[in-house]
């Protein structure tokens, strides 16, 4: 019975982890712009998270290291900064991204523009890691991210064609904007295949002291949850697709994404899509300066741990404490936050090989994980994504600034 | 046991099992006619950045004795202190009475103790 409370608990958890500004916004624009095309990117980039984050409970159960460990004591302090700057950097940038997707709520909901509200925000959630624990945080914002699956339920009530969503299983050329096309392939790719949420969901593992007798769980909660998330970024393209697609609706501001909403369900549309978008980013905003955090305690063996108070981990306290209030003034200053979403995604997924190519070198690794090794599926699943996404990424990145 | 695989880079424990840093740095010892000996684990900035680049380390050395630094050299464990080496290293100090925790405690006295819900 308790593995079953476990399982469902890890998967209410992840769906709230899985959701945020990067996988909302670009499956809106995909769908608003070619309809069912891009649905290959969100299957694929949600097959690569499930075995990606159950690799990363796996290697914390079995090694007892998290990742961030690992990565420095296996290939030593020399090669693991340029993956600490790196991820710290594009964590920065989402971070900020995030912050303004709460943002963009709260103007949604009050009318004051959105650079007004970064600095509230960010205090919110400061304090909430300041004086909450991580199971407060982790379950109470989760529970509250569940109000996501509105989307699913506007996504049935449109009865897509599941023939013509099944079609577009597999990339095809686009007729029209190919450089767009692929762009917005790279943002979803990028968004769904966030490092920071395996990061993240080792740590959690090594908090909550998993052992080999987790694995079951492991393995539920990262398939169920990380597929129920994608899910979700589904049916946000499903809904984009039959809404905006028809009208010539392009998401190129953030004021128009309600409208996904609101053609569905009326005013009650516009408080779900706003109560979603707010509560989704805010959980990312806790858990990526958590994460942020968690990656330079680890890789310089400070004490770390959302349970430990702040006098405890005075070192790790700081950081979340800077990187929250720092990446909260690129809104203040007022950048634009969707295109920062887009910008950040693209970024996430051109790094994507620094996160996960040391991973993967660790998880076929016995002196850490023994017998619970990668097996050739999860390896070739795994490295074929994220080459894609990386090529991808490399190619349309310049073209987007170029054309853009 | 591989000084590389088993011991750099891994994580430091002190007595009380308080995490403190990792190992930057190994020190060897060569006498004449006899094998290296481990001598020494290293901990600190200093360290790090030396095993970046030379002149890294030699720019954060120059700056440690510009600003009157405490901590000039780098800190350095004897061998003999070492307790147990397995997830983690651990080893026989109270971190909190040496100066790898000392940004740590100026840190604690001077900003986070002072703001409210931090204790």
């Amino acid at each position: 019975m308790s593995k079953i409370f476990e399982i469902a608990l890890g998967i209410v958890t992840s769906v709230g982890g899985f959701l945020e500004v990067g996988s909302i916004t670009t499956a809106a624009q995909a769908g608003a712009e070619f309809g069912f095309r891009l649905t290959w990117a969100v299957v694929l980039g949600g097959l690569c998270i499930i075995f990606l984050v159950e690799m990363a409970g796996r290697f914390a159960a079995v090694s007892k290291h998290t990742l961030v460990d690992a990565t420095r004591e296996r290939f030593g302090f020399n090669f693991f900064v340029i993956p600490l700057v790196t991820i710290t950097l594009v964590n920065f940038l989402v971070l900020a991204a995030e912050i303004g997707g709460v943002c963009v709520a709260l103007e949604f909901t009050t009318g004051i523009s959105y650079p007004w509200w970064a600095m509230p925000v960010a205090f919110a959630a400061w304090l909430l890691l300041w004086k909450g624990t991580f199971g407060v945080i982790e379950k109470g914002v989760s529970l509250l991210g569940l109000v996501t699956v509105v989307f699913i339920v506007g996504a049935l009530k449109l009865r897509p064609s599941l023939t013509e969503l099944g079609a577009n299983l597999l990339p095809t050329f686009p007729g029209h904007d190919a450089s767009r096309y692929w762009f917005l392939a790279v943002n979803i790719l990028g968004a769904s295949i966030t490092p920071y949420l395996f990061y993240f969901y080792s740590s959690g593992a090594i908090e909550d002291q998993w052992d080999e007798s987790d694995l079951t769980v492991n393995r539920a909660v990262a398939g169920l949850g990380m597929g129920f998330g994608s899910t979700i970024a589904l049916a946000v393209l499903v809904i984009a697709a039959l809404i905006f697609q028809p009208q010539g609706i392009q998401v190129a501001h953030y004021g128009q994404l309600p409208l996904m909403l609101t053609r569905l369900f009326g005013f009650w549309g516009f408080i779900l899509f706003t109560a979603s978008l707010g509560i989704a980013c805010f959980g990312a905003v806790l858990e990526i300066s958590l994460a942020t955090a968690y990656l330079i305690a680890q890789g310089f063996g400070w004490n770390w741990g959302e349970n430990e108070r702040p006098q405890k981990a005075a070192r790790f306290s700081l950081v979340y404490t800077a990187v929250i209030f720092a990446a909260a003034l690129l809104m203040v200053i007022g950048i634009d936050p969707l295109k920062l979403t887009n910008f950040s995604m693209a970024l996430t997924a051109a790094t994507l090989p620094l996160a996960t190519v040391p991973f993967l070198i660790l998880m076929n690794d016995g002196h850490y994980v023994k017998e619970h090794r990668n097996g050739r599926l999860s390896n070739s699943i795994v490295v074929a994504i994220i080459t894609l996404s990386f090529l991808l990424a490399v190619v349309t990145i310049p073209l987007e600034i170029l054309g853009g | 046991m591989d000084l590389v695989r088993d011991v750099l880079d891994k994580q430091l424990l002190d007595r009380n099992r308080k995490k403190m840093n990792k190992v930057d740095g190994i020190v060897l010892e060569v006498d004449d006619h006899q094998p290296p000996r481990l001598a020494y684990l290293e901990v600190g900035g200093l360290t790090l950045a030396r095993r970046l680049h030379p002149r890294l380390g030699k720019w954060v050395a120059a700056r440690r004795e510009k600003t009157n630094s405490i901590q000039t050299e780098a800190f350095r464990i004897p061998w003999a202190h070492v307790r147990g080496i397995g997830v983690d290293i651990e080893v026989d100090l109270d971190a909190e009475h040496t100066p790898v925790f000392a940004w740590e405690q100026w840190l604690r006295e001077k900003i986070i103790r002072r703001i409210p819900g931090s204790g």
